[in-house]
């Protein structure tokens, strides 16, 4: 095996890892606080790219379209969360297969809107080259995104056990009749949760757009590979999404150049042993039945 | 009626349904017929995912895995033989036998871990048929070559096809029923209502979920086996995670808790679908509003609505007897669907 060869597969490996940790983080963090799969979680991260499309097509910069994009989720998961989820609340089977309704609205919307067409968005022209470190050149485009994803987690480090937001999550995760009894409004830390993890898909999907593309029924495969990553790194931990999200990543990447006939069956046979072995994920702390 | 107490087989609706089967094709016209005898194999289905659904509480999100698995053991197999009873022994074997490994892997996990573990699973064999391009076909799908045969000769004619599976859609009722009137069928029932209970009761309850996990499995890959007759042609999409939605969609829009309601919401499924699908090519659009529409309004399908209205009518005419005389299943089973928490 050519070293370098390995080289360009961790950086793309690490590249998916860290799209599959922004979109996941959310997911996780709304299941782990609120108790809902959010199946439309995945649409989230589609709709990001296709909105952050529309904005570059208008001639904005990337920049400019990435926090349009991240906006736009932001207020998509307040409508779904404050309108949809809102009345459902203590229905938890309800409230999944709300989202999973939503998911196929959204898509068919997708369709109407951009059409059914393979998309992609153009590499950002500030980091479109090359980089070569130790004789491999690395798309320095890549780099960002690595580079990116790492800040998050170091934004939802400091967020979490810094703050007293994070502070308030942590405890709702755990006990949400405790957080209420407190008098903190646990209603609109609900609906801050779901839109902050919407903007994270949204940026998830934006960031992904030069390297994965776009098609309307993108966000059911990214949706069942996010919730791999949920469940390998367990509920509602930052730290959860973002070991399971590299662990997916590299799988996934070097599944497919390596074993192309069985990157799938690889990422979910990685799943069932980390569950067989630690049934709450990797970060997770088992229920205390 | 107490809560566990399932009630007998209806006969006298067993009847009257088995009539409209056989009547049903007077008064179609004739793209009707092929549309129905589809409804008869997809009500099969839905009927065996709102088994596990409705009476044992398990959503599963990967369901379309065993009706996959059995349309596809049809199709491999029927390049080799093609004695129907043999394809489809096969077909139920294999889909019972997933069924039973996986549930028994995955029932360490409930809710929504389960829903992910389920969804999983069906996509990895989704993954599998995609991918086994020299065997399946890959995304193309392959034909199947075998037409049905129940030993007095060769059905290939649409009015054949159509009773064939109509009737195979009045024995998977009738069976199902028969389960769930019986004391296991109460039993999984109560587990459905509270497990602990069950358990200190001294019943395995988890021998009770994989029965009847392995149950619906078996009649899902029956279902599957049937539409290969049907269609002629299987793609991967048919063990695909939209295609299970697909079927949650049937049993939440019909009606959770009952055995008919899963079937009527196929039909329902099918119906618009066909007719939405006439005017635009967004009909998944409209089955969206439509399910967001069915899932607001709380516990009730179709068969609940018809269920309530049906009370308030003949409360209004005869108020001492409401309760005897309508055929739908007993109604608790939503309301405990909601009570139940992980």
């Amino acid at each position: 095996m050519d070293l370098s060869a390995v080289a360009v597969q961790v950086l793309a490996g690490l590249t998916y890892g860290m799209l599959l940790f922004m979109i996941s983080v959310g997911l996780s963090v709304i299941f782990g606080l609120m108790g809902i799969v959010n199946l439309a979680h995945g649409v989230f991260f589609v709709v990001g790219a296709y909105v952050a499309f529309s904005v570059l097509g208008a001639g904005a910069n990337f920049l400019v379209a990435l926090v349009v994009a991240m906006l736009a989720m932001a207020v998509l998961g307040t409508f779904v969360e404050r309108v949809l989820l809102f009345r459902s609340y203590g229905d938890e089977l309800g409230q999944v297969l709300l989202t999973f309704g939503l998911a196929f609205i959204i898509a068919d919307i997708i369709k109407m809107i951009w059409g059914n067409r393979l998309q992609s968005l153009p590499t950002p022209a500030l980091v479109d080259f090359s980089v070569s470190l130790g004789g491999v050149t690395f798309p320095a485009y890549r780099l960002v995104v690595v580079l990116v994803g790492c800040l998050l987690a170091v934004l939802l480090w400091y967020l979490e056990s810094r703050t007293r937001i994070g502070a308030i999550i942590r405890a709702g995760v755990d006990d949400r009749q405790m957080v209420a009894a407190l008098g903190i409004n646990v209603t609109l830390v609900f609906t801050g949760v779901f839109a902050f993890g919407a903007a994270l898909a949204g940026l998830g999907g934006v960031l992904g757009g030069p390297v994965l593309g776009m098609y309307p029924d993108m966000g059911f495969e990214i949706l069942v590979l996010s919730l791999i990553v949920v469940v390998l790194g367990g509920l509602g931990t930052w730290k959860g999404a973002f070991v399971g999200g590299i662990l997916v990543g590299m799988v996934e990447i070097f599944g497919q150049a390596y074993f192309p006939s069985l990157s799938l069956v690889i990422v979910f046979l990685l799943m069932a042993g980390v569950l067989l072995v630690r049934p709450a994920g990797l970060f997770g702390r088992s229920p205390a039945a | 009626m107490t809560r566990l107490s399932g009630r007998r087989v209806p006969w006298p609706g067993v009847a009257a349904l088995a009539l409209l089967v056989l009547l049903l094709p007077l008064a179609l016209p004739g793209f009707g017929i092929g549309i129905a005898t589809e409804i008869y194999v997809m009500a099969i289905f839905a009927m065996s995912l709102g088994l596990i659904i409705g009476y044992a509480g398990l959503v599963s999100l990967g369901h379309a895995a065993f009706f996959g698995a059995g349309a596809y053991t049809v199709a491999l197999l029927g390049e080799r033989i093609s004695n129907t009873y043999v394809l489809v022994a096969a077909a139920v074997a294999v889909a019972a036998l997933l069924a039973c490994v996986s549930g028994a892997l995955f029932f360490r996990s409930t809710g929504a871990y389960f829903l992910m573990l389920t969804l999983a699973f069906a996509q990895v064999l989704f993954a599998v048929a995609f991918q086994a391009e020299s065997v399946t076909g890959g995304s193309d799908g392959m034909g199947v070559a075998v037409v049905p045969d129940l030993g007095f000769g060769e059905i290939s004619g649409e009015l054949g096809l159509y009773y064939l599976m109509g009737g195979a859609f009045l024995v998977c009722y009738v069976l199902l029923r028969i389960f769930v009137s019986s004391p296991a069928g109460r039993v999984v029932k109560g587990i459905m209502e509270n497990e602990l209970r069950m358990k200190a009761l001294g019943y395995n309850t988890f021998s009770y979920k994989l029965f009847v996990y392995t149950l619906a499995g078996g009649v899902a890959g029956f279902a599957g086996a049937l539409y290969s007759y049907f269609n002629l042609y299987v793609t991967p999409d048919l063990l695909g995670w939209v295609f299970s939605g697909q079927a949650l969609i049937m049993v939440i829009v019909g009606g959770t808790g009952t055995l008919l309601g899963p079937a009527v919401g196929a039909a329902f499924f099918i119906i618009v679908r066909n007719y939405v699908s006439f005017y635009t090519e967004y009909w998944a659009f409209i089955m969206g509003l439509i399910f967001i529409f069915f899932v607001l309004l709380g516990r009730g399908g179709i068969v609940h609505l018809l269920q309530a209205a049906w009370r308030r009518l003949s409360a209004s005419r005869s108020p001492r007897r409401d309760e005897e005389e309508e055929p739908a299943p007993e109604e608790p089973a939503a309301e405990s669907a909601r009570e139940r928490t992980p």
